[in-house]
């Protein structure tokens, strides 16, 4: 993975290093400390009666991991798993959950202050889950929370 | 067990005693060299029975080897403490109470002369 | 765990022994209690007063050194209660002996809050009666109770006070030969009272003389063992006093010393573990199965290119591997098992209580205590249990004016039984009161929008599904106050989420059974394989009753269900590709997995059976995944995980689904 570093307007502002992916040609981020590990995926169980953006489980280091389909997530069509896909398990408050991820091969460091909040601009399924917007140079990367990922359940389970 | 990992004492008989009691009533009896103790006795504690040991001069310089399953180091340093002349854990292997007999026995015979 | 030389840390890290320990207490308090109270008004047990007396001697001391303060209170108050009584300056009648009874709960209460970290009820009003209780005794005795001034050769009398004695013992290799040892001399002392205390001595000629104060209110047998190198007298004031003093501070050590020993039992084969530890065993054991399936499916990839001979060198080696490992995963799941006895060894007491709460006389049998069943189970499944009983008693078994009418003894019967069948074992409870009201339990549900078969007639399925079903109760408030309805449903949880099932049967009039179905092991399970469109799923080997090939043209709709001729009646059948939305392809014949029994039973089609395997469960807790039907997944050689049905659950969804309960033979 390339590590690249994004020199910051005033030098004392802090700092933290994510984890880029890209889901449906848009590129996300999350911070890199909720990341436990990425792995490469090619099965995934499906569970009958899930929520429909579950994609299914994976074992994970031993561990049955449920794994979120980013495109569902997102409103987007679902697509085929390829040798790029990418699982990117997640922990929140104990929990470990995987996001399947079209691709993800950047380790990024963003200052603070490059993050501004999402604006009401940005619309579709994703806006909920943004913490903010990055700009980093020509690029925007939306930055992402996990816990609106993997928290807020639309359809209640029975 | 123990008789066995001992059995290659030849000059030595022993005396099996199912409790601290029993121990000491032995001792009382008998011209004793050297005791074999667990700690863990239901009518008085190990220890105890050292402490009882040492407080008499006639005991004080008896030979004894605590034998335990208790590793650690507090329990190690009561027992030493108490006046136990070695401390060992099981499971032991039969060699190093073996050592540890010679050796302390060697030892009073030695202080003897 | 670990020893600590400071206070705090000490006490803290000791909880989980302490509760340990506390509980086995508790559990001789009871004992205790019951034996007392069957001999309240004639001469009280000795062994049992002992028991009780040492057992809140040792509560005190323990919960002195985890600072659990109202604990000790009460173990202390009571402890002086006992004293008077062993004295005898204190009569126990069916009155003050219900000081004691409060004073049990109230400890079992405070224990209980501590380990849940709940706020302490308030002590004070019964640590005041006990108090009360306590001083009641010594106050008109206290002159009298340590200076014994009588003729020893008193003969013993019902009641007669206990007094202290000297008894000395000098050892002789005569003595020996005879057999008289100071061990057998202790244990003759124990028997006709409590020692107290034992100090060697020794003699100026060299040997050792063994000095025992023993407590007791009858010397006479002393006299008979003069011969026995044992001489005896009273014991002075003064020496009562100091060994009095001597033994209080002894009980501190000792008590700290028993706590640092408590991983050990020296005089017996047992070893306390950490449940933590075993289950990091049957995973580790759990590993070792899955990867010596990896090395069965790789060996059959290699056999075209492996030598003959090579190959079956190779194959034999795999055999024995699993051999092994079965007997390996065996022997730690033994470790694991305990008589289920544990869940019912408190049942007499509560028993006792309850059926004094309710004005109902019961009396209970236990069946079955030795059966094993996993400690897990054990721990999961007392307070369900608890709650039957419960049920049982408050609203089964009649009062005995009721019971008389009708024709049956006062005492009502509670039957509590467990048995292990196969791979699991059988806890049944069961009562000859009055059953359960169908009637009123089918209006009930109508009116609930249920529907239910105007001819009376319910399965039991059906009665149970009611039963639980949150909201419902027949009377309603005395219902709430016990509990039922609420915590029915969460027996049946309980039971279902550990993979066993709960079955009712009950005869109006005659009472009510229930039958709790459980797993006799948990992490590994054999399970039938089912492919289902392009899916595999697990059906663990417990549930199935049996597995039957099905014709496509044998199928007969029914209304919304299948039926299938099955041992000459129908079997309502199950599509599981239409149950999980799986695209799948009609063929001519089927497999089908039968589960459930008589009334319940269900026949789950599936695409074909690949065969038994044994499994390593693996929990799904992330709730994004926790679906009804799906109790695990497991995984089979090559990294898929592959799920886990929970047969129960789909029986359920199955008639939930239909919204219709019916009877369907089978």
């Amino acid at each position: 993975m390339s590590e690249t570093s994004v020199a910051a307007p005033e030098a004392a502002a802090a700092v933290q290093s994510y984890i880029l992916f890209g889901v449906a040609g848009t590129t996300y981020a999350i911070r890199s400390q909720q990341v436990l590990h990425i792995e490469m995926i090619d099965h995934v169980t499906p569970v009958p009666n899930a929520p429909v953006f579950v994609e299914g489980v994976v074992f994970s280091r031993g561990q049955v991991v449920p794994v979120i389909n980013l495109r569902a997530r997102f409103g987007f069509e679902r697509a085929a798993i390829t040798l790029r896909s990418r699982l990117l398990v997640v922990q929140h408050e104990g929990r470990r959950v995987g996001l399947l991820a079209d691709e993800s091969r950047e380790f990024i460091r963003i200052s603070e202050t490059a993050i501004r909040p999402p604006q009401e601009a940005i619309g579709g399924l994703s806006g909920n889950y943004l913490e903010g917007v990055a700009t980093l140079g020509e690029r925007i990367v939306l930055v992402l929370s996990v816990r609106e990922l993997v928290e807020t359940v639309p359809n209640a389970l029975s | 067990m123990v008789r066995a990992a001992l059995g290659s004492l030849h000059d030595a008989t022993f005396v099996e005693a199912g409790s601290g009691l029993r121990a000491i009533e032995v001792l009382g009896m008998e011209p004793v060299q050297m005791v074999v103790l667990d700690l863990n006795m239901p009518d008085m504690h190990g220890l105890d029975v050292i402490r009882f040991l040492r407080s008499h001069d006639r005991y004080r310089d008896l030979p004894v080897i605590v034998l335990t399953t208790r590793g650690d180091d507090t329990s190690r340093h009561a027992a030493i403490e108490a006046g136990a002349s070695q401390y060992l854990t099981k499971p032991f292997a039969p060699s190093v109470l073996l050592s540890s007999v010679r050796e302390l026995l060697d030892a009073r015979v030695s202080r003897r002369r | 765990m670990s020893t600590s030389g400071q206070d705090r840390p000490f006490a803290d890290g000791f909880m989980d022994d302490y509760f340990a320990e506390a509980d086995e207490h508790m559990v001789a308090v009871r004992r205790s209690l019951m034996a007392l109270e069957s001999a309240l008004g004639s001469t009280l047990p000795s062994a049992a007063l002992e028991d009780l007396f040492r057992s809140f001697h040792s509560l005190k001391g323990i919960s002195a050194m985890v600072e659990l303060r109202e604990a000790e209170l009460l173990a202390h108050h009571m402890e002086s209660c006992l004293r008077a009584v062993r004295q005898g300056t204190l009569t126990l009648t069916t009155a003050n002996f219900e000081v004691l009874v409060d004073g049990v709960r109230m400890l079992e209460h405070v224990i209980a809050s501590r380990r849940t970290s709940t706020p302490q009820p308030l002590v004070d009003e019964v640590v005041e009666k006990l108090d009360a209780l306590g001083r009641s005794g010594v106050e008109a005795h206290r002159p009298a109770a340590l200076t014994a001034t009588d003729a020893s050769n008193e003969p013993s009398q019902p009641g007669a006070r206990a007094r202290l004695l000297r008894v000395t013992f000098v050892p002789s290799p005569q003595l020996v030969e005879r057999g008289v040892k100071v061990d057998t001399v202790r244990a003759r002392l124990m028997q006709i009272g409590e020692v107290r205390n034992v100090t060697p001595t020794v003699l100026p000629g060299g040997g050792i003389s063994f000095e025992f104060v023993v407590e007791t209110s009858d010397a006479s047998p002393l006299a008979q063992w003069k011969d026995d190198g044992l001489t005896y007298g009273p014991l002075d004031a003064a020496a009562a006093v100091e060994l009095r003093g001597a033994e209080e501070a002894d009980a501190a050590t000792s008590q700290e010393r028993r706590l640092t020993e408590l991983t050990l039992t020296g005089s017996s084969n047992v070893v306390r573990v950490d449940l933590a530890r075993l289950d990091e065993l049957m995973r580790l054991v759990g590993e070792m199965v899955v990867t010596r399936s990896r090395l069965e499916d790789t060996l059959r990839r290699v056999e075209a290119h492996v030598p003959f001979q090579e190959w079956r060198a190779l194959q034999d080696h795999s055999a024995r591997l699993e051999r092994n490992l079965r007997d390996l995963r065996e022997g730690v799941m033994r470790v694991r098992l305990v008589p289920v006895g544990e869940i019912f060894r408190r049942m007499p007491f509560v028993v006792r209580d309850l059926a004094r709460d309710n004005g109902k006389r019961v009396k209970l049998e236990l069946t079955g205590h030795s059966t094993e069943i996993d400690k897990f189970l054990v721990e999961r499944m007392m307070d369900p249990v608890l709650h039957i009983v419960r049920n049982a008693i408050s609203h089964g078994i009649e009062t005995p004016e009721q019971r008389i009418a009708a024709g049956k003894p006062a005492d009502g019967i509670i039957r509590l039984g467990a048995a292990t069948a196969g791979e699991t074992v059988i806890i049944e409870i069961a009562d000859d009161g009055r059953g359960i009201d169908i009637a009123s339990v089918a209006q009930r549900a109508r009116t609930l929008g249920l529907v239910v078969p105007d001819d009376g007639g319910l399965e039991s399925r059906a009665l149970l599904d009611i039963i639980c079903a949150s909201g419902f109760s027949t009377r309603d408030h005395a219902d709430r106050v016990s509990g039922r309805g609420v915590g029915m449903a969460v027996v049946r949880d309980t039971v279902e989420g550990l993979g066993g099932i709960l079955a009712v049967e009950s005869k109006p009039g005659h009472g009510t059974t229930f039958r709790l179905t459980l797993p006799l092991t948990l992490a590994i399970t054999d399970a039938i394989i089912s492919h289902v469109g392009d899916q595999i799923f697990a059906v663990p080997q417990t549930a199935v009753r049996e597995v039957v090939e099905v014709d496509e043209n044998l199928l007969h709709a029914f209304e919304r269900n299948e039926l299938m001729p099955y041992r000459g009646g129908t079997l309502p059948m199950v599509r599981l590709s239409e149950m999980f939305s799986i695209s799948a392809v009609k063929r001519p014949r089927y497999h089908a997995i039968v589960v459930g029994t008589g009334q319940t039973a269900l026949g789950l089609i599936v695409d074909r059976i690949a065969g038994q395997r044994e499994v390593v469960v693996k929990t799904i807790t992330d709730p994004l995944i926790r679906v009804d039907g799906v109790s695990g997944a497991t995984e089979l050689g090559d990294g898929r995980v592959v799920l886990i049905l929970d047969v129960a659950a789909l029986s359920r969804a199955r008639r939930q689904h239909a919204r219709v309960i019916t009877g369907v033979s089978a």
